[in-house]
């Protein structure tokens, strides 16, 4: 399998603080890669980075073979590169059909394709009864699952998922894991999760990457990685014991 | 909008033309041609300012180049008139993306800083330029119609204003529309949906800028005599924004409503009380801004839609 | 040539001046602005009021202005501290869209108020003291009611300063110019340490109408050309600065009176938006600024 994702060498500092140190690793075609690391590790910056809100300050960062080189966000979008944001953002003042809309429209112009678009995206993650409804005032869970539904109606080729759990009950948790399993199903061929909530990463991704402050520590399998002494000191702590234990 | 509302719109539109075949007093045709011709300047503002959110306070600027446009290119370069009218649309296209460039890449209130910078540069620029413009002592426009004058000043705002509604319309349930909002909702959001946040906003302001040049060009005719004060002032700003905001801002009719009610009042006040009617504005604005955040029509959608999903 | 530099002298000389009072309604908008991030268009207006109060009380009560000034200032803190409690605190959550018009709104009302009340026609106030020059030189003089204009507004601005980065009130101020959840979090009542801010900042301003009066035209819109001012001055020192902006005031009134000299009287307000706009683009965090537009 050809790597989808190249990050090489990418670095990114503010002021004193280095948010993303020296940090490589590859994304291949049609693997499920999860980054993990405390809050302040470097992953929201490191997404920044590579859907070009923020441009490196050294370092390459590949997308099918070409450097992104600080492109725009919305030309990271185009090619193929979805998003979802941390702190949920919902159009608020339009629906949630609408919301998920808007992702559609970059592959159509048309209206009413749109809208059957973003039906099927809808229905794919269980939102169907929530549709018209106004996207402000809708519980924690909705909203993340919309983040998911507009960012897959842009049809990307990776998608990137930021802390998409973080907050959510383990039974929500989990069951939004079992529908990123089934992402395949839309050609998206890769999934970059953060994630700190390690029941979902042990369930859905085949491959980890460990940050540190701004530094990669690890990589691997996620049954390998978890039992390496300095991740499980550093990360993984008593929450993880309770749970696998 | 459905085919039905389509045509009701139409119809008033029609009728409005008809109007004046019954009124034919030129003082009640011009109170009318102001009323309409606001009412297109709101919908023109509320393209940028309501839909894609981006609260600008300087369109006087583009209303200034469109009247001071038909000065220029057709009294003093001596174009054919309806030649200059079309020029003056065009500068104002021009500086609707040289402003917007820059303004563009500021954010919040900073945004709306430099709208007002800019027209107020336009502004002295245009007091100083007493070559063209004749300074604060003013300069005659050309006149449009020959015949007839007021009723076809009264015409042709409606015409503007069903063209700016159309334009409206159809950009409202277009993809581009949907972009705009979009933008107003959460820029980040857009973007990460592909949406090149800084064309669409560059486009859509020069939309905006060439239907208020019209209205520009229009009014300078009529009023006859203009001083840059008048025509580029911080009042045409203010008072397009309002508009569209008391009536309001992201809806189709809002500023339709919205300049109806102020355009009236401020007629009604001026005969009865005439230093009070720029009062009534900044008490209307305080009372609209803290009760009525949504505008008149904006209000009404959301009471009613609520009223739809609890029964 | 030797005359053309000693004119270029005066000119600098009334920009700092001049620059002085502009220090002060830049600080008075670097408060409510670069500090509590409210939009105020109505800044020009409370100025104006404080104008008209410092002159109703020499016209009245022959109160000399520079002792009257004081009682705009404490009249303005008042009825910031209202205005912020009644009308702004309400719309503090919402955006600056709604700020915007509001504070215009108030703008237009204070306006237009004074207008209906004094009516539109210009006054000046006229004693003695006002026409005493101080010589420099054969070719330089500084006009007194300026220098004493400077004088106060160099102790004050001091003062502000100085309150703003040492007192209790100013910690707490700062605190929630940082962030407000936090500060709240902390015990501070926000609502009321902002209300008090916007009373200072309006106080500033009032200081600045008072002392300008003896100079000045009196007017409803006397004040209106001061509001785009201060955000120019604002923006130019640096956004959340105090001291940023008092040096920016200075900056600007040299920028302007130099532009006079050379360009004339018309074209100093065209600079001065030639040269907001210039800072918005080349360096949106201005002179001394730390946060970024």
């Amino acid at each position: 399998m050809t790597a989808l994702l190249d990050i090489e060498h990418v670095s990114k500092r503010f002021g004193g603080l280095r948010a993303v140190n020296d940090v490589s690793f590859s994304v291949k075609e049609g693997e499920v890669l999860f980054i993990v690391g405390p809050n302040g590790a470097g992953k929201t910056t490191l997404f920044n980075l590579i859907t070009g809100f923020l441009p490196p300050d050294q370092g390459v960062i590949r997308f099918a073979g070409k450097s992104l080189a600080g492109s725009a966000p919305h030309i990271a979008a185009r090619l193929g590169i979805g998003r979802t944001f941390q702190i949920v953002k919902p159009l608020r003042n339009l629906t949630v059909l609408e919301n998920v809309m808007l992702g559609a429209f970059l592959r159509t112009r048309s209206t009413t394709e749109a809208a059957a678009q973003a039906r099927k995206v809808l229905a794919f993650l269980q939102m169907e009864a929530v549709s018209d409804l106004p996207a402000h005032g809708l519980p924690l869970a909705t909203l993340k699952r919309l983040e998911i539904a507009r960012s897959l109606a842009t049809r990307p080729k990776l998608i990137l998922l930021d802390e998409v759990v973080a907050g959510l009950p383990t039974a929500e948790a989990m069951a939004l894991a079992e529908l990123l399993l089934r992402l395949p199903e839309w050609g998206v061929s890769a999934v970059a999760g953060v994630e700190h909530v390690m029941q979902v990463v042990m369930r859905v991704a085949q491959r980890v990457v460990v940050l540190d402050r701004g530094t990669l520590i690890a990589e691997g399998i996620p049954a390998d990685v978890v039992r390496r002494p300095e991740v499980i000191e550093a990360y993984l702590g008593a929450k993880y014991k309770q749970v696998t234990g | 909008m459905t085919r039905k509302r389509a045509l009701i719109a139409a119809a008033c539109f029609v009728l409005c033309l008809l109007v004046p075949l019954v009124v034919d007093q030129d003082y009640q045709l011009n109170v009318l041609f102001r009323i309409t011709l606001f009412a297109g300047l709101g919908l023109a503002w509320n393209l940028v300012g309501g839909y894609a959110g981006q609260l600008s306070l300087g369109h006087a600027a583009f209303f200034g180049i469109g009247a001071y446009g038909l000065v220029l290119f057709n009294e003093k370069l001596g174009l054919p008139i309806w030649l200059a009218f079309v020029l003056g649309v065009v500068a104002a296209v021009g500086a609707a993306l040289l402003i917007g460039r820059v303004a563009f890449r500021l954010r919040g209130p900073y945004f709306a800083l430099s709208t007002i910078a800019f027209a107020e540069v336009l502004r002295i620029s245009a007091k100083n330029l007493t070559s063209i413009t004749g300074g604060d002592v003013g300069v005659q426009a050309p006149a449009l119609f020959d015949t007839h004058p007021s009723q076809w000043f009264y015409v042709s705002a409606v015409l503007l204003t069903a063209l700016a509604f159309t334009v409206t319309a159809l950009i409202v349930r277009s993809r581009f529309g949907y972009w705009l909002q979009a933008i107003r909702e959460d820029e980040d959001t857009a973007m990460a949906c592909g949406i090149d946040a800084a064309s669409t906003k560059l486009r859509v302001l020069a939309i905006s800028a060439a239907l208020t040049a019209i209205g520009g060009g229009l009014y300078a005719s009529q009023f006859f005599f203009i001083v840059p004060d008048q025509v580029v002032g911080l009042e045409i700003s203010n008072e397009i924004a309002i508009i569209a905001m008391l009536g309001g801002a992201g809806t189709l009719t809002g500023p339709l409503v919205g300049a109806v009610l102020l355009e009236t009042a401020t007629e009604l006040f001026k005969s009865w009380f005439q230093e009070a009617h720029l009062l009534i504005y900044g008490v209307l604005i305080v009372l609209v801004v803290l009760f009525l955040p949504e505008g008149i029509v904006g209000t009404v959608a959301r009471v009613w839609r609520r009223r739809k999903a609890g029964s | 040539m030797e005359v053309k530099l000693w004119q270029a002298v005066q000119a600098i000389l009334n920009g700092i001046l001049t620059g002085a009072l502009y220090s002060l309604i830049g600080m008075g908008m670097a408060l409510i602005f670069g500090v509590m991030r409210i939009v105020n268009f109505a800044h020009g207006a409370f100025m104006m009021l404080g104008m008209y109060a410092t002159w109703m009380l020499f016209e009245r009560l022959h109160v000399n202005p520079y002792f009257g000034f004081l009682a705009a200032a404490a009249m303005l803190f008042v009825l910031g501290y209202a205005t912020y409690q009644g009308l702004l605190r309400r719309i503090a959550d919402r955006s600056d869209f709604m700020q915007i018009l509001l504070t215009l709104g108030i703008s237009l009302i204070l306006t237009n108020g004074v207008q209906l009340i004094f009516g539109a026609d210009y006054h000046q106030i006229n004693f003695g003291l006002l026409d005493i020059n101080v010589r420099l030189n054969s070719h330089v003089s500084l006009n007194l009611p300026w220098l004493l204009a400077f004088g106060i507004t160099l102790v004050l601005g001091v003062g502000m300063f100085l309150v703003v980065m040492k007192s209790r009130l100013g910690r707490a101020l700062r605190a929630i110019a940082q962030n407000r959840y936090a500060a709240s979090l902390m015990g501070i009542d926000v609502m009321r340490i902002q209300a008090l801010s916007f009373g200072m900042g309006l106080a500033a301003v009032g200081v600045a109408g008072g002392l300008l009066l003896p100079v000045f035209y009196l007017y409803p819109g006397a004040g209106d050309q001061f509001t785009l001012k201060a955000f120019v001055i604002v923006v130019l020192g640096g956004m959340g600065s105090i001291g940023g902006a008092a040096i920016a005031g200075v900056v600007l009134g040299i920028i302007e009176n130099l532009t006079s000299l050379y360009w004339g009287n018309e074209w100093a307000l065209v600079v001065d938006f030639i040269v907001f706009l210039l800072v918005l683009s080349l360096r949106p965090s201005g002179l001394f600024g730390s946060q970024r537009v």
